[in-house]
């Protein structure tokens, strides 16, 4: 009767023992990886931005245009950290991903391996919008000068649509490098972008139509109704 | 054998071995100028007869393309000489046309030409316009005499214009220049000039053909590499200026992003020449002057000063981050400011400008950008000119553009002050600042 309850009530727990004591080692190479990948991405991290300064890495980026371009993007930190940053948290994605493995069960694997394959497209994905960014924002920057110099007033929304569509691009873009909603990103992109084309046409064509004739006689005949009567001479 | 340093077409090189050297080239820049152009090759045929018939003489034009009959022209036109009194017919006139390389530009016209004159070896060179119908046979006397007889290096332009023509000129390019190199140039930008051979081929050898000196920019780039190279300059007043209106597709915004793009980027390139200078000197000036009647010029001043405040609503971020505080606090208290009291002064538009060219030296804004965020500013102060003008005469309103001027020079520590230098260049700049000073009476 004893060893019959001894047999059920302690084999659960004996077993649970030993299952946890051929875990422990795992989880404790686990914690041991996590930690010094930690370390690792909070030295290396370090160690790059203090490299790059050293070798003048921030004084080139000024001097061949990156550093202002990075400022014109709306981003005031120096390009140096921005690489220590970087490498910071590739390290811990290397380093959690490692340590997962590290439990060597099943399923942890599979994510694992997952993350790791995720990681080159989390990394397109964020170039793509860096770059659209910053795009936008030149762009955008660009049409509002042209759009205040042909006197257009509504100069000033149409800069903001530039924007607004070349980061609805990006974003589209982006998620489609994610493989998120493929479909729903590219057929909702087509009929925003339709639409707006369709819209801008409507409001040209029935609330603009003098602007767009305006437009048509300065191009096609080299004036237009408001400078009709100047002729003076810059240069 | 072939030395050129740009190509030439074929034919131009067979003209060129036929030719083999010249004393003196007038360049003709030409694209679609077929109206104009016969009238330029007889005043310049005429002129190089009568002034210089013992000369031998090459006209060049250097055609960009054009779709009217321009080459055609000026390959055929005839010079009558007899109405003139001109006896001499043992000058022969050789005629070069040939279409230029490059990016498509009064630059890249004048290069071919700068090419041709070196290949030459030509003594004289000048440049006119193609579509200047106020050209006379006296413009070569004018432009080549104090080259070949006088020792002067660069001979720019003096005309009398409308005082409305030429606002760029009158509003930047001419009181910048002034303040910067000490030099009282007034028709920097005037396109008509005459240089030596010597100067032909330093222009030629620069790299600066794929800026925008290969086109607005190459007016106020050869004066100012004249200038800063110690040529010796003089001007020669040459009457009145009546062209052709612009190709209508350049736009303000182009014309006023090449013009002053080549002279910021002038401005880096010749620091050390220009901080130390600290006045203005006169240029001596040739030929007889008299008073001419000019074409009236319409301005609309409401259109200008509307796109003035546009700018001021919807620029004015962009503003912020390429001139100071002080200059942009004093635009924005021109904010919805009635026509009639619309003013920009001279100490503030001299501001602008320094303001500007500082910002360009640093490269807080893409180059592109920060020019063309210049045209609403310009227009305005083009408005207040022409506010401040009205009912006053061409030699009246002459003397607003002295005061301007008188601003920009007493400014200029301002600009100096703030310029980043170099520790070498400090040390080449600060003795020669000092000893102009102590120069001064």
């Amino acid at each position: 009767m004893t060893s019959s309850w001894e047999h059920t009530l302690l084999g659960p727990v004996t077993a649970l023992g030993e299952r946890v004591f051929a875990i422990l080692p795992n989880v404790l190479a686990m914690l041991i990886l996590l930690l010094v990948g930690l370390g690792a991405a909070w030295g290396m991290g370090h160690l790059m931005e203090r490299l790059l300064r050293v070798i003048g890495l921030d004084r080139l980026c000024d001097r061949i245009g990156i550093a202002a371009a990075l400022l014109r993007g709306g981003i005031k930190a120096d390009p140096s950290y921005i690489i220590g940053r970087i490498t910071y948290w590739l390290i811990v994605i290397f380093a959690t991903t490692a340590s997962l493995g590290a439990l060597d069960v099943a399923p942890i694997n599979e994510a694992a391996h997952s993350l790791l394959s995720y990681i080159p497209h989390l990394v397109t994905a964020a170039v793509i919008g860096i770059i659209g960014y910053l795009v936008s924002n030149f762009v955008s920057q660009a049409v509002l000068i042209a759009a205040v110099n042909a006197g257009l007033p509504p100069a000033r929304w149409i800069a903001a649509g530039t924007r607004w569509g070349i980061q609805l691009l990006t974003v589209a873009m982006a998620f489609e490098q994610l493989g998120i909603a493929q479909h729903i990103v590219v057929v909702g992109f087509g009929i925003t972008w339709g639409g707006l084309v369709l819209a801008a046409a409507l409001a040209l064509g029935l609330g603009g139509k003098d602007l767009a004739k305006d437009f048509l006689e300065r191009r096609l005949a080299g004036h237009s109704r408001s400078q009709i009567n100047e002729d003076l001479r810059h240069l | 054998m072939n030395n050129s340093l740009i190509p030439l077409t074929a034919e131009t090189e067979d003209l060129l071995e036929a030719v083999r050297s010249a004393d003196i080239l007038v360049g003709i820049p030409s694209f679609n100028n077929a109206r104009t152009v016969g009238h330029v090759v007889r005043a310049v045929g005429a002129g190089l007869a009568k002034y210089f018939h013992g000369h031998r003489a090459v006209l060049v034009n250097s055609d960009g393309g054009s779709t009217d009959d321009t080459p055609a022209i000026v390959a055929n036109t005839m010079v009558d000489l007899d109405p003139l009194f001109i006896s001499d017919r043992q000058s022969t006139l050789h005629r070069i046309v040939t279409p230029y390389h490059g990016i498509p530009g009064k630059g890249s016209a004048f290069r071919t030409i700068f090419e041709i004159a070196r290949r030459l070896k030509v003594k004289a060179c000048a440049v006119v316009d193609s579509d200047v119908r106020s050209i006379t046979p006296e413009w070569m006397e004018l432009l080549l005499h104090p080259i070949l007889k006088e020792g002067y290096d660069y001979v720019a332009p003096y005309y009398r214009r409308h005082k409305y023509d030429g606002t760029i000129t009158n509003s930047i390019a001419y009181p910048l220049t002034r303040a910067l190199y000490g030099q009282e140039v007034r028709q920097p930008i005037g396109g008509d000039f005459g240089f030596t051979g010597e100067l032909a081929q330093h222009y030629l050898e620069k790299h600066v053909w794929e800026s925008d000196v290969a086109r607005f920019g190459i007016d106020i780039w050869m004066t100012t590499e004249a200038i800063t190279s110690g040529a010796k300059v003089c001007q020669s007043f040459l009457g009145a200026k009546i062209h052709d209106p612009k190709d209508p597709a350049a736009d303000l915004s182009s014309m006023l992003r090449q013009v002053v793009g080549a002279l910021f980027a002038l401005m880096e390139a010749h620091a050390p020449t220009w901080i130390p200078v600290t006045d203005s000197r006169k240029v001596p000036l040739f030929g007889f002057q008299y008073e001419v009647g000019v074409e009236p010029v319409n301005v609309n001043v409401e259109r200008m000063v509307e796109l003035f405040q546009l700018g001021l609503t919807d620029l004015h971020d962009i503003w912020a981050r390429m001139l100071s505080k002080d200059a942009l606090d004093q635009l924005s208290s021109l904010r919805n400011v009635p026509l009639r009291d619309f003013r920009i002064p001279d100490s503030l538009w001299a501001q602008i400008i320094y303001d500007a060219a500082l910002a360009h030296h640093r490269n807080v804004l893409p180059q592109e950008h920060l020019l063309k965020a210049l045209t609403p500013l310009y227009l305005g102060k083009t408005a207040s000119f022409v506010l401040d003008s009205q009912g006053l005469t061409t030699a009246e309103a002459e003397q607003l553009i002295e005061t301007l001027c008188r601003t920009f020079e007493k400014q200029k520590e301002y600009l100096v002050a703030r310029w980043p230098q170099s520790h070498d260049s400090r040390e080449v700049i600060e003795p020669a600042r000092a000893k102009s000073e102590r120069s001064e009476p």
